[in-house]
């Protein structure tokens, strides 16, 4: 609707608490930020309850930094991590059952069409690597067969990290955890080759080591996702508790593995480069 | 398709002029859908229900609905449809046996989520064995999730209950799924008559903005909501929350009963009240009560019908008033656990008074016999047992 | 009359009204301790609370605090017009319904998730929900029911809460002024001596100087912020 839902009623602003009238002030609402003026803005998340040196909880705070459209985005989330910190920000933020999210972003987004067809309404979900690949993991393929127009972000720890560390799809071969007491007999899932032959028009795979790349990928995604149909993001977010990695190599680890085999990957069809193009063009031309 | 005009909910349901036509179950409700100004419908195939899901698409196909789609499983249909009425839209799904315990996570979530939709329960055996025959046993696992449960007896219900539970399940006081149940075969697959409202005739459209929750549309605020927080213990929460939240889906559920008088006029149906005998059913079964209640009263015999509409809210102090001076109270069901008599039992005070018999399952036919067995046997009346088999 | 919804603490496990037999009002009557009223005589019992009761508090809800059209702005106007005629008012926000880490601050803000922590640290004993969604205002009426003594008044856009001790329904900023000025007739009836003045202003968290924020402040993670220097970053503006 615009920001109107976003502004405080006249006379109220000295009976709001402090933050929310630094949201309104300096938030992100209604403006094009760069994801290095995280230091300057009013973030959309600030205070989370998640473990200290989480990685995910540092992807979270920038990729809501990276909306293109805060105002008019909705984020899905499941169970796991990345709820704790995604149910804390200022945009409206879903949590429905177990692994659901894929299904449920396919009724809002196909809601939002039929009731605002000439508005955008950005619906992405984060969802972990057990939401989207073990127990979602029918619902996040056919959401792609059936080609819904959202993005689907997969921040990946390699484990059920809010159950107390159990295995996952994505567990890489060999490791030893909890209810794999004798190491992963089965290697990591591909989800970016399952997205690109589910008929994702965007995918891309990445460890969080340069935030600039992350934003506008996270841009990308949603961007493509708006007009031309999936959108899949594959992220590296160690846990740093299950995987005992301490919290000073917490980055390390990332770059580590952004080297072996979390590389930076990016994919698109053909007709989502065009578009993607497109659009860079337009909103570098905004900036001048 | 004829150009549907919106008319008020209480015309529509209440003084519309209505035309008789003969019709299957499955098809009386795709009528009523089609009446409904759905925005959305989403299928799973799965008999006995797939019926009712064709006609729904091609009533999307025709231009009545604005989406509708074949899901990827019940939970996944379920699950869009909680997305759907979130985002604002009106919505209907419907499903059998198997496929609403598939569903069931999903569809157990809609009531504390608030979600208004309505879901046609198109009974069935669960299995194993694997059948497809009708027996209700599924009814009873709805009964504790907190939606409104209804259970049509024949067409005419089915499409009553089902345009009557768009406008309920959409009451700000109310703002729960309803599940619309019959059974499966016995009422889909046959045909009765129906009386509909005019075909060019629909309810107003969904206003999600009438609503005790905002919708998830980001033009309302608050920017920062969340209708359905993880509300569990920590530093900064406590149970007492959860605990309202339950009982607010259950304060809901009762409010209902007053729109269940409105529009369906009334969560029974009583013939013979000052009866000794009661013969007490809900769905498919309480169609052959009432055979059973005309022969008992062709034989003279003082036997009276008690027919439960909505299950859920149970009417509690109905029952009760109607069953007092009763001597004995029949209650024939379509399946083995007898989650009707048990219903009964708990809200009456002469509970001995109940006979949870005939009951039938596994897709048996009820006959009237069985239930005109019992009566007798209430009434000490002594006759030779009929061989039916 | 029987007082079938009253003061709290109703105990460890409150029983909702609705389990208890109150029924929402039709339109042009009101709830008054769960019982059917008209509206005048609810209005008067509900200016009586907040005149003579301690702590007398507003719990504005997101459709008045946030301005997102005319409607809900004319509706604030009046909750401010309200409040100047009460004496020693207070106005504590509802602006969202999530709950919120670490915690919210019970002088600032009241949490549909706990909001007896509110009323209990600022020990409030008359307050008035109103542009509060209805299932989140059920379930902070209950909670209030259940731990504190606090008299609630519900000032419902809707049908009404059976949990509040006064509910008056279909309100918008019309019937707030109305009870504004029974406010005034109770309060001279009872020579409370009053100047119209606004609440004061919400005691807020510490101010976080955003202008200032340096990229040190973020320490070892500064790095994630700025890559280094000749770093060089491939696929980037």
């Amino acid at each position: 609707m615009g920001l109107e839902y976003v502004k405080i009623s006249p006379g109220f602003e000295k009976y709001m608490p402090k933050d929310y009238v630094d949201l309104v002030k300096y938030g992100q609402f209604g403006k094009q930020i760069d994801v290095q003026q995280i230091d300057q803005i009013k973030e959309l998340v600030e205070e989370h309850p998640m473990c200290a040196g989480c990685y995910m909880a540092y992807f979270v705070r920038i990729f809501y930094a990276s909306l293109p459209k805060p105002e008019d985005t909705i984020v899905l989330g499941t169970a796991g991590c990345a709820r704790l910190a995604l149910s804390q920000a200022a945009v409206p933020f879903i949590y429905g059952n177990y692994g659901d999210t894929n299904a449920v972003a396919s009724g809002l987004k196909r809601a939002l069409s039929i009731r605002f067809p000439d508005k955008i309404k950005d619906v992405v979900v984060v969802a972990g690597d057990g939401g989207l690949m073990d127990i979602g993991f029918g619902m996040t393929m056919h959401s792609w067969f059936r080609r819904e127009k959202f993005t689907t972000i997969m921040v990946d720890n390699e484990v059920y990290g809010n159950t107390g560390g159990q295995e996952s799809g994505m567990s890489p071969k060999g490791v030893q955890l909890k209810m794999a007491p004798k190491g992963k007999k089965f290697d990591k899932i591909n989800a970016v080759e399952l997205a690109k032959t589910a008929g994702c028009v965007y995918v891309a795979k990445l460890a969080p080591t340069n935030p600039k790349r992350i934003a506008k990928t996270i841009k990308r995604a949603i961007l493509a996702a708006r007009e031309l149909g999936p959108t899949f993001i594959h992220v590296y977010t160690s846990c740093n508790i299950e995987y005992s990695i301490p919290t000073e190599r917490v980055l390390a680890d990332a770059k580590e593995r952004e080297k072996n085999d979390f590389g930076f990957y990016e994919w698109m069809t053909d007709e989502a480069k065009e578009y993607l193009e497109e659009q860079e063009k337009k909103m570098a031309e905004a900036k001048t | 398709m004829p150009e549907q005009k919106v008319v008020e909910t209480d015309y529509l349901l209440l003084e519309a002029p209505r035309e008789r036509k003969f019709i299957t179950g499955s098809q009386a409700m795709a009528e009523a859908v089609k009446r409904a100004n759905v925005d959305i419908a989403i299928a799973y195939p799965i008999t006995p229900q797939s019926e009712t899901m064709h006609l729904v698409g091609d009533l999307w196909a025709q231009g009545y609905l604005k989406d509708y789609y074949r899901a990827e499983e019940e939970y996944g249909a379920m699950s869009a449809i909680a997305g759907a009425v979130r985002g604002g839209a009106r919505a209907f799904t419907a499903t059998s046996g198997p496929g609403l315990l598939r569903g069931l996570e999903a569809i157990a979530s809609w009531p504390g989520h608030r979600i208004p939709a309505v879901l046609g329960v198109l009974t069935r055996v669960v299995n194993a064995p694997l059948s497809i025959q009708p027996d209700n046993v599924e009814i009873s696992y709805l009964m504790n999730c907190g939606m409104v449960v209804l259970h049509a007896e024949n067409q005419q219900d089915v499409f009553d209950f089902t345009l009557a539970s768009f406008a309920i399940s959409e009451m700000v006081d109310v703002y729960l799924p309803i599940a619309v149940c019959t059974e499966g075969f016995f009422v889909t697959h046959a045909k009765g008559y129906v009386n509909m409202t005019p075909e060019d005739m629909k309810l107003p459209p969904r206003d999600p903005y009438k609503a005790p929750v905002p919708p998830t549309d980001c033009e309302i605020p608050p920017a920062r909501i969340q209708r359905d927080a993880p509300v569990q213990k920590s530093n900064f929460m406590s149970y007492l929350i959860h605990q309202v939240w339950q009982q607010e889906v259950w304060s809901s559920n009762m409010r209902a009963m007053k729109y269940i008088y409105k529009y369906l006029n009334g969560p029974i149906e009583v013939i013979n009240p000052d009866a000794e005998v009661f013969v007490a059913a809900s769905g498919c079964a309480a169609a052959q009560a009432r055979e059973a209640v005309r022969y008992a009263q062709m034989e003279g015999l003082n036997v009276g019908l008690l027919k439960i509409k909505s299950i859920v809210p149970f009417p509690s102090k109905e029952v009760r008033e109607t069953l007092k001076n009763a001597k004995a109270i029949i209650v024939p069901e379509h399946n083995i656990v007898g989650w009707l008599a048990k219903e009964i039992k708990a809200n009456i005070p002469n509970s001995d008074n109940v006979i949870g018999r005939p009951r039938v399952y596994g897709g048996m036919t009820l006959p009237v016999e069985l239930i005109m067995d019992e009566i007798y046997a209430a009434l000490g009346i002594k006759k030779d047992k009929t061989v039916l088999v | 009359m029987a007082k079938i919804i009253t003061p709290g603490p109703s105990g460890y496990v409150p029983t909702p009204a609705v389990f208890e037999g109150v029924q929402i009002t039709p339109p042009g009557k009101a709830l008054l301790y769960g019982e059917w009223v008209d509206e005048e005589t609810a209005m008067r019992e509900a200016a009586l609370a907040m005149l003579t009761r301690k702590n007398p508090t507003i719990f504005p809800g997101p459709l008045v605090l946030w301005g997102y059209n005319a409607s809900a702005i004319e509706k604030a106007q009046a909750v401010l017009e309200l409040a100047k005629e009460i004496p020693n008012c207070r106005i504590i926000p509802m602006p969202d319904y999530r709950p919120k880490y670490p915690k919210i601050n019970p002088e600032a803000e009241i949490n549909p998730n706990h909001p007896n922590l509110t009323i209990l640290h600022n020990r409030i004993e008359a307050c008035i929900f109103v542009g509060v969604h209805c299932h989140y205002a059920n379930l902070s009426l209950r909670m209030i029911r259940a731990g504190t003594n606090c008299f609630t008044i519900a000032l419902c856009a809707e049908m009404g809460h059976e949990d509040a001790m006064v509910s008056i329904r279909d309100v918008h900023a019309e019937k707030i002024l109305e009870l504004r000025d029974m406010v005034i007739k109770v309060r001279e009836e009872l020579g409370i001596k009053w100047e119209p003045k606004l609440p004061p202003e919400n005691p807020s968290l510490p101010k976080e100087h955003f202008e200032t924020l340096n990229i040190a402040d973020y320490g070892d993670y500064a790095y994630l912020l700025h890559p280094r220097k000749g770093e060089t970053v491939e696929e980037t503006e």
